[in-house]
């Protein structure tokens, strides 16, 4: 069914004529295709989420409320998006209003007493830490990279990213609201509601910030979020950074109180007591397995290509048999990269110094190759911009995270054999099948220490594939199947691959009904869930959200 | 190739909206941070190359059929290239630029075209140029002037002025500049004046391949018989078109901007300076001449798996993402400028704003040609500059009708007028 053409003509009205679009061809570019987080969606090939109804563009709160006042009248759902990294930001229904936030994109305030900064939801990572660099401050910028929203991941994700070690999640960064709620009424979360300005998120009374977004956000199906302020951190760099060399091999010389390891450690316990000392220790900026998204066996030889203009994936044969590059390899097996940054001379001197010690004590070292300083002041630019991020579809085009090994550190490195040994053998018999890139198994990738800077860590095992390729699609997906059965089986935890099932199923729509109760039903706090549906039957009384908003009926329902 | 070629890249495009802005690294303000004129301009998801990459799929599969919105989306496309070179920052397999030419070549092939496109496109056919007008005018800029007539004269070097050098107004002072700085400082020059042949380079752009290609078949044909060797011009669009359009079709001359020539002479001690220019400039790179301007290197080929699913070709396909333009040599010249004091933007080289004058986009779009082009002038004046200093002609007039339409005071200048000023 095709949305009336009267609710057509009053959103018209609204955003006016230029803002608006129901053509074909159109909406087809706001349907999401298989490269990743959609994997599921079967039977697995060229099945992308539905088509919405129209595409509206809108450029402010007041027309967003008008927005959703229409669908209120018309009882049309509606899907908000901002820079549309994952499934979950396109429609589950057929006939869905999708909501392009691109127009409203300006970072309103940066507040360099009071170290935040308001943001309107197309603003991304690059543009704002950009504009807080120039002021001495710098912004969280999620794992997905600097070109997805900040407000996205601040209100309707968890946002979690390499620099959680030093800048915390995004949830926790998030300092006030305004909301476009389901309803159309427009409130503003925090201290900002009561005209206090920007600096608080909860209260007064109890924390709305806490009923609106919870620990993993709304996923855009409870109304709108328009604006909000998120903290800033302290950048001792300099106001630019200053970036040369050729495309992609950008690197950056920047001053000695910042500096870039890869550090490799001679057993998976030793990596873990790393991790635990530098939570100890309070050092580090930016810390994460970030070059193994690329396999076990080839990240040496990507860190080559990537560091080299002149190189392409076709040098990748060759430089697996160069010595140098099976060294380098060998020696970060077992790894992640860090950043440090010191505040003062003698701060990073103290956080060198303390990074020694640590290695020291667990036989660790800092890779040598990556001392070099060419690939020294690449990594460092990549790990403060997180700008080559989409790296993890550069082989096939697709690719999505299996297993996810999240909790203490020693979590994935305990085990006889270590978890994440056991995951790379159960991954490694799967590459043999030819349907996945053979990596080495060990894709893991993530940050080593989230929840307010230490103590959490989270992996996913990062499986490569072509979605252009029937085989390796249908092959993917059995791949991950498995890995859900495995995961379960061994307690591992859900795995990254089967995040969008509880919402989405593999017709691309939304999961039947009885199938989202056995998953939210069997996830780990069900209750919140049930607390959840309250809230959505209060504050979205015409259901016009999707089923990316986690609720549960009660059991006696 | 055929646009079915390209269907794979439509399905591992991943929507990772890089095409969107310039290359991350390289932000420095949340101002001139985009990278891609077209869905700056117009916002939908459509008007990017991954929006490109889903229509052509969506025609393909047959799940949507041609609209004017769909012909609106893809003409309305400057073909600069911001795109390709922000997508292979992480996409090593994917050729977005390329994919937009066939889908522009589709339309064409199916008549889906633009009425101000087929009147120039008949009017380049009948009088070889892209300007509207006569083609026995188009020598008319060198008159007067001392300088050898090839094919009757035979010369080391031919200087191609290209279609609005050699017809705009405002614009045939430069050329005649250009070709009076390189003869004095002794290099051989000819000119084929009302015989030179339009490159073709634009038709390519708007989607008139066969069109290109029976340009380019004659002019190689004309410079062959003329015993040429050696080209040079002080368009962007022409030295882009010889470069990196021509060689697949057979040619082989040897290719140099007037840029390129000048900063050869300066470093070999033939053009010297004896006067001060004392200005503050900013450069604006051409795309043509920047990220599209990298020299063509054969290929053929085929796609291969490795590691069971990582996309390579054999043998190793050459990588166009910018990185080998030419971006030094216009500014080595304006730096030896004695006074010329050079700022950059901060979109430069490879991930430079586009001038908004490419791909028809100024014959059909002048709205959005003309925002295009203000971007750019306001990027310009950030820096302080008291003018903006180019290398093609359609950069400039697109530059000095934004300026005309806004009343800025910011001054327009070819390479070329600074080196005169300085001579």
């Amino acid at each position: 069914m095709a949305l009336a053409k009267e609710a057509y003509r009053e959103l018209e009205e609204v955003v006016g004529k230029e803002y608006i679009s129901d053509d074909p061809a159109l909406l087809d570019c706001y349907r999401y295709p298989l490269s990743h987080t959609a994997i599921h969606i079967g039977p697995y090939y060229r099945v992308y989420t539905p088509r919405g109804a129209a595409v509206l563009l809108p450029g402010s709160a007041e027309e967003v409320q008008g927005i959703v006042k229409v669908c209120n009248k018309y009882k049309v759902k509606f899907k908000p998006s901002s820079t549309f990294w994952s499934a979950w930001g396109f429609p589950l229904e057929d006939d869905t209003i999708q909501l392009d936030m691109r127009r409203m994109d300006k970072i309103l305030e940066i507040d360099d007493k009071n170290n935040y900064a308001v943001v309107e939801p197309h603003v991304i990572g690059a543009t704002l830490q950009a504009e807080a660099m120039k002021v001495g401050l710098n912004t969280h910028i999620h794992g997905p990279g600097a070109s997805c929203s900040c407000l996205a991941s601040a209100t309707a994700l968890g946002g979690l990213g390499p620099d959680t070690l030093y800048m915390g999640h995004h949830n926790e960064n998030l300092l006030g609201v305004e909301w476009v709620m389901p309803d159309g009424e427009i409130l503003k979360i925090g201290s900002v509601g009561s005209g206090l300005g920007w600096f608080c998120c909860d209260g007064p009374g109890p924390s709305l910030k806490g009923l609106v977004r919870g620990m993993v956000g709304t996923n855009g199906a409870m109304g709108v979020f328009t604006k909000c302020a998120i903290k800033l951190y302290p950048w001792p760099g300099p106001a630019t950074l200053p970036v040369e060399g050729k495309p992609p091999a950008y690197k950056a010389v920047l001053p000695d109180n910042l500096r870039a390891y890869t550090l490799g450690f001679p057993s998976w316990k030793a990596w873990a007591d790393s991790c635990y000392m530098i939570f100890d220790s309070g050092i580090g900026y930016v810390a994460h397995r970030q070059f193994n998204m690329f396999g076990r066996d080839l990240k040496g030889a990507m860190v080559r290509i990537l560091s080299d203009p002149t190189r392409t994936l076709s040098d990748i044969e060759e430089l697996l048999k160069d010595p140098e590059v099976q060294k380098m390899t060998e020696d970060m097996k077992r790894d992640y990269q860090i950043v440090l940054a010191g505040m003062t001379p003698g701060d990073i001197e103290w956080q060198d110094k303390a990074l020694d010690k640590i290695l020291e004590e667990t036989g660790g070292w800092k890779v040598k190759a990556m001392l070099e300083p060419d690939l020294f002041n690449w990594s460092l630019l990549y790990m403060i911009r997180l700008g080559h991020k989409n790296l993890n579809l550069v082989f096939g085009g697709g690719y999505d995270g299996c297993f996810g090994l999240g909790g203490t550190p020693d979590f994935g490195t305990s085990g006889e054999p270590a978890r994440v040994e056991q995951v790379t053998a159960f991954k490694v018999e799967w590459e043999k099948k030819g349907n996945v890139v053979a990596c080495g198994g060990d894709g893991m990738m993530g940050g080593i220490g989230g929840m307010g800077g230490g103590g959490h860590s989270l992996w996913e095992n990062f499986t490569h594939f072509d979605p252009a390729d029937k085989a390796s699609t249908e092959g993917t997906f059995e791949f991950f199947n498995a890995t859900a059965k495995y995961g379960a089986e061994k307690g591992l935890g859900p795995g990254m691959e089967k995040m969008n099932d509880y919402a989405r199923w593999t017709d691309g729509y939304t999961t039947p009904k009885e199938i989202r109760d056995r998953i939210l039903g069997s996830a780990a706090q069900p209750e919140a869930f049930r607390y959840q549906r309250k809230f959505k039957e209060t504050f979205n009384p015409n259901d016009l959200g999707d089923g990316y908003y986690r609720t549960l009926d009660d059991p006696d329902e | 190739m055929a646009l079915e070629d390209y269907k794979a890249d439509m399905e591992r495009c991943s929507q990772c909206s890089y095409c969107k802005w310039i290359p991350f690294d390289q932000v420095k303000s949340w101002r001139f941070a985009k990278g891609c004129p077209s869905i700056a301009y117009n916002n939908f998801l459509s008007y990017s190359a991954r929006g490109r990459y889903a229509v052509a799929l969506s025609l393909l599969n047959g799940q949507s059929t041609y609209s004017d919105r769909v012909v609106d989306i893809v003409y309305k496309c400057t073909t600069c290239g911001s795109c390709d070179v922000s997508d292979k920052i992480c996409r090593y397999n994917l050729e977005p630029l390329e994919m937009i030419h066939e889908l522009k070549f589709r339309l064409v092939e199916d008549g889906q075209v633009l009425p101000q496109h087929t009147a120039l496109i008949e009017h380049l056919r009948k009088e070889n140029n892209m300007m509207e007008k006569p083609a026995a005018g188009r020598g008319d800029w060198a008159e007067g002037l001392d300088i050898k007539r090839v094919p009757g004269e035979s010369a080391e070097v031919l200087f191609h002025a290209g279609c609005r050098f050699s017809y705009d107004e405002e614009l045939q002072e430069t050329a005649r500049t250009a070709v009076t700085i390189l003869k004095n400082a002794g290099v051989d020059i000819g000119i084929m004046g009302e015989n030179e042949p339009c490159c073709g380079g634009r038709a390519y752009d708007m989607g008139y391949k066969e069109e290109f290609t029976r340009l380019a078949e004659n002019t190689i044909k004309a410079w062959t018989a003329a015993g040429v060797k050696t080209v040079v011009t002080p368009c962007a669009d022409c030295y882009h078109a010889f470069n990196r359009l021509y060689p697949p079709l057979g040619a082989k001359f040897e290719i140099l901007h007037t840029v390129q020539y000048y900063d050869r002479l300066i470093k070999e001690g033939k053009l010297k300076f004896s006067k001060t220019v004392p200005m503050r400039v900013t450069y604006h790179d051409p795309c043509h001449l920047g990220r599209r301007g990298e020299p063509y290197v054969p290929w053929e080929g085929k796609e291969k798996k490795i590691k069971n699913q990582i996309v390579i070709y054999e043998p190793k396909k050459p990588r166009y993402n910018g990185a080998w333009g030419v971006y030094d040599p216009p500014r080595d010249v304006l730096k030896s400028i004695p006074g010329i004091e050079l700022v950059e933007m901060e979109r430069i080289r490879e991930y430079a704003w586009c001038c908004g004058a490419g791909g028809g986009t100024r014959e059909t779009y002048p709205d959005f040609s003309n925002w295009t082009a203000t971007e750019r002038i306001e990027e310009a004046k950030a820096t302080g500059a008291e003018a903006i200093v180019s290398a093609c002609p359609w950069c400039e007039m697109n530059f000095k009708d934004a300026i005309n339409t806004s009343g800025d005071k910011m001054k327009v200048f070819d390479v070329t007028n600074l080196v005169k000023q300085a001579i």
